[in-house]
C-alpha cells in the first residue's frame, strides 16, 4: 500500500514537472519577446556609444558596424535571430567585453547565485525559527522581539543595512572584510579558499536575507497560530502526543506551506535584492555586470541576463512547487 | 561621485600631504608591499583601449602600457620610452632618440619598429586622430630613432603633449601587427613595457599586477604588487579604505563628508594636486541651430543670468571655481583673465534679451527652450535645475531633462536634440584640437561626442586655429591662444560654468602621490608605503 502510494506520488510529481516545463515555453518566450522590444524602444543603442567611445565618425565605418552587428535587419528579423540563435545557447557576442554573452555572463552569475542561495537559507533559518518561536510564546516578551525585530529589518532598506553591518563589522570591529568575494591575492585553494569565501559572505547575506527572514517570521507566526487551530491538531493532542511532536509533526509542516508559497513568488525579488547587495559589497556578481550593460547598452549581455534570470526563477518555482507536493501530499497542483 | 569637504579640513589635508612629502623625503623608500588603489568611478570595459575609452581604462592601462614621454609637475616635458625628440629647422619633422635596453613583459626588446607600429596604426587610427590631421608618416631610418613627418609645422609643445597624451602607449606590434587592435585579446591583458606586469583580473572585482623586474628605471617599482579595486558605492570606498582595505583613491573617490571625517583621523590626506593636466569642468553649450541664438547677444545672456559660485559652492561644496575660460586657469602655459567676463547679473541678462528683441510679457516667457542636464555626473542633474530656474528669473521658459549617459550623448552628439546643454569636459594644457575643436568648424562631427555639438563657427575662429596649429614661437603662439579666449568668451556658444577641483583621497603610509600633473594615468613606478 506505502509503495502505491510513493509510486503514486512519484508519477504525480513528474506529470508536475513535464506541465511546468511545458509551461515554461511560452513563458520564456514572452520574457524574450517582451525584453527585445522594451530594449529596442530604449534611446541610443550600443553601436552609437561603441562609435562614440572609439570616435568613430566616418559613416562607411558605421554602416559597416551596423551590417556586422546585424543592425541593418528589420527589428522583427532581428528577434527571430534572436530566438534562433538562443535555440541553440548562443546568447551572442558582448562587444565590449570583447566575448560571447555567455563566457561574460559565467563569470559572474556564479558569485550571484551562491549570494541568492545563502540569502535564501539564512531567510528560511532564520525566518522559520523565529516566527515558530514567536507562536509558541505568544503574547510574552520573545513574541515582542520577534515581532520588533522582523519589522526593523523590514523596514530597513538592504543597502543602508549593509553599510551599518560594513561600519560595525568591518570598520569598528575589523571581524569581517569589507567587500569583494575572497581575499585578493588569495589564501590558497582547498578549505582555505572556501572558508574564506564563506568569510566574505557573511556580510551581504546578513543584508539581503534578512530583510526575507522578517517577512518569513510574520509569515510563519500567523501560519503557526492559525494551523494549531485547526481540528487535525486537536486531534493529534488528543491522542496524547507530545508538544513538541505535535508541533513539529503536524503543525509546523502545514504551516510552512504560505512561507514556501512566498518564497517562489519571491526568488526573482530575491536576485533583484541581490544586484544592489552586490554594489554595496564589491560582489563581483552579475548585478555589476547589468548595471554597466544596462548603461552601456550592452543589450545582447542585458537580454541574456534577463533570460538566464527567468531560467532561474522558473526552476526555483518548479522546485517550490515540488517541494509543495512533499510537504502536503493532499495537494495536487494542477 | 563629487562631494563635499570642507576647506579647513581640506586645508589640513594639503598641508599634512605637504608635512608628509618632508618626512618621506627625510626617510628612504622603502621596498615591496602591496598598495591597493581604487578611484572614483566604475569598472573598465577592457584594461586597455586604444581609442582611450575614458579615464577608467586610462587608470588600468597606464600602470602597463607606457608613454614617448610625460610631463613633469614642473612642466617640462621628459622622455620615457624616448630619451630625447627634436624638432628640424622647418618644425616639419621631429627625431626622436628611442631608449635602449627596454624590454617587454613578455621578454621581447622595445624596437623603433614597436614605436612606429603604435604611431602609425594606434595613435593615427584611434588614440590621437583628431590631434595627427597634419601627420605624413613615421620612419625608422636606424635603429635608435624614429622621424615623424608632419604636412606642416609642429610646434614643440604640441609635439610634446602629443608624445605624452595619455593614452598614447607604445604597444608590441608583434603582439598587435595583422590584428584588429579595437577587438585584440591582449587589451585585456596588455603586454607592455611598464613598472607593473598584469598578472589577473577578476571582472567586477579588481586587477592584479606585480612588480616588473626587469623595468628600465633600474630600482622601480619600489613595491611588489599594485592591485586596483573597483567599488561602485562611494561609501563602500570609505568603509574600506577606513578599515585599511584601500590605501589611495583618485579622482574623487569619496563623498566630501567621508574626506572631512577620514582627513581629520589623521590617518588620511586630501589633495587636488595631480590633476593639472586633466582639469574637468561643467560646461553650458548653446545650440546655435536654433535660431534664437543668432544674435550673440542672446548667447551672452544665457551665461549672465547663472551665478557660477552659487554652483562651485553649493552643487560642489567648494570644490569647484567658476569657469571664465575655455582655457582652464591652471594652464599656466596659455590662461589669460582677460577675456570677455559673464559675470552673474540678471538684470544684464535681462536687457541683453530686450536689445536682442525678446522684451517680457507680462507673465509668459520671452521663448522656451530644452535644457538637457547630462546625466553622466549626479551634479549635472542639480545644476540642471538651478539653471532652470535662474533662466526662468529672467523670463526664459525651459524644459530640463536629465537623461542617462547613452541618451545624453546620442541627443547631445549625435542628434543635435537640445536648444541648452549642461555637460562636461576634461582639457590638457595643448588647446589644440582638445579645447579648440569645440569652436571650429573642423569640430563638428556628427556622432562624435566632446566636440562641436553647439555648430559655432566662424572663418575668423577657424583661421585663426589654424595659426595656432603651424606657430612655433611660443610667445606668438600664446598670443593667438589668448586671441582665441577672448573670441570665444565674447561668443559664447560653449563657455564653463565651473571648473571642477578633483580630489585624492590616501592613507599617510602612502609616499609619493599626486606627484604628476595627470596622477591618474601615471605609471606610479615611484610609489612606495611607509613603515
Amino acid at each position: 500500500m506505502a509503495l502505491a502510494q510513493s509510486g503514486s506520488r512519484q508519477l504525480a510529481a513528474l506529470r508536475l514537472l513535464r506541465r511546468r516545463l511545458v509551461q515554461a515555453v511560452p513563458l520564456m518566450l514572452g520574457v524574450v519577446v517582451i525584453n527585445f522590444c522594451l530594449i529596442q524602444m530604449a534611446p541610443g543603442s550600443f553601436l552609437e556609444l561603441m562609435t562614440a567611445e572609439n570616435q568613430v565618425s566616418d559613416p562607411a565605418t558605421v554602416a559597416l558596424l551596423r551590417k556586422t552587428y546585424g543592425l541593418d535587419d528589420p527589428v522583427w528579423l532581428q528577434l527571430l535571430k534572436y530566438i534562433w540563435a538562443l535555440l541553440h545557447f548562443d546568447f551572442g557576442f558582448s562587444y565590449r567585453q570583447n566575448m560571447p554573452v555567455i563566457d561574460a555572463i559565467s563569470v559572474h552569475l556564479p558569485a550571484t547565485l551562491l549570494l541568492m542561495l545563502s540569502s535564501i537559507a539564512l531567510a528560511l533559518a532564520v525566518g522559520v525559527a523565529a516566527g515558530v518561536v514567536a507562536s509558541l510564546k505568544v503574547r510574552t516578551f520573545w513574541d515582542s522581539l520577534v515581532s520588533v525585530a522582523a519589522m526593523f529589518f523590514f523596514a530597513a532598506p538592504s543597502f543602508w543595512l549593509g553599510i551599518m553591518l560594513i561600519v560595525l563589522f568591518s570598520v569598528k570591529l575589523g571581524w569581517l572584510p569589507v567587500g569583494g568575494m575572497a581575499t585578493i591575492g588569495g589564501v590558497g585553494g582547498g578549505v582555505a579558499g572556501v572558508l574564506d569565501i564563506l568569510h566574505h559572505l557573511i556580510l551581504p547575506t546578513l543584508a539581503l536575507g534578512l530583510f526575507y527572514a522578517a517577512i518569513y517570521a510574520r509569515v510563519m507566526r500567523s501560519s503557526m497560530l492559525e494551523v494549531a487551530q485547526l481540528d487535525f491538531v486537536r486531534t493529534a493532542r488528543a491522542k496524547g502526543l507530545s508538544r513538541a511532536k505535535v508541533t513539529l509533526s503536524h503543525v509546523l509542516r502545514n504551516a510552512l506551506l504560505p512561507v514556501v508559497t512566498i518564497l517562489g513568488v519571491q526568488m526573482g525579488t530575491v536576485l533583484a535584492g541581490s544586484v544592489v547587495i552586490e554594489s554595496v559589497f564589491s560582489w563581483p556578481g552579475i548585478g555589476s555586470l547589468l548595471f554597466d550593460s544596462v548603461s552601456s547598452r550592452n543589450y545582447p549581455v542585458v537580454l541574456g541576463i534577463l533570460v538566464l534570470g527567468s531560467l532561474v526563477v522558473i526552476a526555483a518555482n518548479i522546485a517550490v512547487d515540488l517541494v509543495y507536493m512533499w510537504l502536503d501530499p493532499r495537494i495536487e497542483i494542477r | 561621485m563629487r562631494g563635499k569637504v570642507s576647506r579647513r579640513a581640506f586645508g589640513a589635508g594639503v598641508m599634512a600631504t605637504g608635512l608628509l612629502g618632508k618626512a618621506a623625503r627625510a626617510q628612504e623608500p622603502k621596498r615591496g608591499g602591496t598598495l591597493v588603489a581604487t578611484w572614483g568611478g566604475g569598472e573598465p570595459q577592457a584594461c586597455y583601449v586604444p581609442a582611450g575609452g575614458g579615464s577608467s581604462p586610462t587608470f588600468s592601462s597606464s600602470k602597463l602600457l607606457e608613454r614617448l614621454g610625460r610631463r613633469r609637475m614642473d612642466g617640462v616635458f621628459e622622455g620615457e620610452l624616448a630619451e630625447s625628440w627634436k624638432a628640424a629647422a622647418d618644425f616639419k619633422s621631429y627625431a626622436l632618440k628611442i631608449r635602449k635596453g627596454v624590454k617587454f613583459h613578455d621578454g621581447k626588446e622595445l624596437t623603433t619598429d614597436d614605436v612606429v607600429y603604435s604611431i602609425d596604426e594606434i595613435w593615427k587610427k584611434y588614440a590621437a586622430a583628431s590631434a595627427m590631421t597634419e601627420f605624413a608618416g613615421v620612419e625608422a631610418p636606424d635603429g635608435d630613432t624614429v622621424v615623424m613627418k608632419f604636412g606642416k609645422p609642429v610646434p614643440e609643445f604640441f609635439f610634446s603633449s602629443l608624445m605624452c597624451g595619455s593614452v598614447n602607449y607604445i604597444v608590441p606590434k608583434h603582439v598587435y601587427a595583422g590584428s584588429d587592435p579595437v577587438t585584440n585579446p591582449a587589451n585585456n591583458a596588455p603586454v607592455g613595457t611598464g613598472p607593473w606586469k598584469f598578472k589577473e583580473w577578476v571582472r567586477g572585482s579588481h586587477f592584479e599586477y606585480v612588480r616588473n623586474d626587469s623595468y628600465w628605471r633600474k630600482d622601480f617599482p619600489y613595491l611588489d604588487r599594485l592591485i586596483i579595486r573597483y567599488v561602485r558605492d562611494p561609501a563602500g570606498r570609505a568603509a574600506a579604505m577606513e578599515a585599511g582595505d584601500i590605501h589611495i583613491g583618485v579622482f574623487n573617490p569619496v563623498a566630501p563628508p567621508d574626506i572631512k571625517r577620514l582627513t581629520a583621523t589623521g590617518k588620511f590626506v586630501a589633495t587636488p594636486k595631480g590633476y593639472e593636466e586633466a582639469v574637468w569642468s561643467t560646461s553650458f553649450e548653446v545650440n546655435m541651430r536654433n535660431p534664437i541664438f543668432a544674435k550673440r547677444e542672446v548667447r551672452q545672456a544665457m551665461f549672465h543670468a547663472i551665478d557660477r559660485n552659487f554652483i562651485a559652492k553649493t552643487v560642489y561644496y567648494g570644490y569647484a571655481r567658476p569657469g571664465t575660460s575655455p582655457i582652464f586657469s591652471p594652464n599656466t602655459a596659455f590662461f589669460t583673465k582677460d577675456t570677455y567676463k559673464t559675470e552673474f547679473s540678471p538684470a544684464k541678462a535681462a536687457s541683453l534679451l530686450d536689445a536682442a528683441g525678446y522684451p517680457k510679457k507680462g507673465n509668459e516667457p520671452r521663448f522656451t527652450l530644452n535644457l538637457l542636464a547630462a546625466g553622466w555626473f549626479t551634479e549635472n542633474g542639480k545644476i540642471g535645475a538651478y539653471v532652470k530656474q535662474a533662466l526662468e528669473d529672467v523670463g526664459v521658459g525651459i524644459n530640463l531633462t536629465v537623461p542617462d549617459r547613452p541618451t545624453s550623448i546620442k541627443r547631445i552628439y549625435t542628434d543635435y536634440d537640445f536648444d541648452l546643454a549642461i555637460s562636461n569636459q576634461a582639457n590638457p594644457s595643448e588647446p589644440v584640437p582638445s579645447t579648440t575643436q569645440y569652436y571650429t568648424s573642423d569640430g563638428i562631427k556628427k556622432g562624435v561626442p566632446f566636440r562641436n555639438a553647439s555648430g559655432f563657427h566662424t572663418d575668423e575662429v577657424d583661421q585663426l586655429v589654424e595659426k595656432i596649429k603651424v606657430e612655433t614661437d611660443p610667445a606668438k603662439r600664446k598670443a593667438l591662444v589668448v586671441e582665441f579666449q577672448k573670441i570665444t568668451t565674447l561668443e559664447a556658444p560653449n563657455l564653463p560654468l565651473v571648473e571642477l577641483e578633483s580630489i585624492t583621497l590616501a592613507n599617510t603610509r602612502v609616499q609619493n602621490h599626486s606627484n604628476d600633473p595627470n596622477f591618474l594615468s601615471s605609471s606610479w613606478h615611484d610609489l612606495w608605503l611607509a613603515s
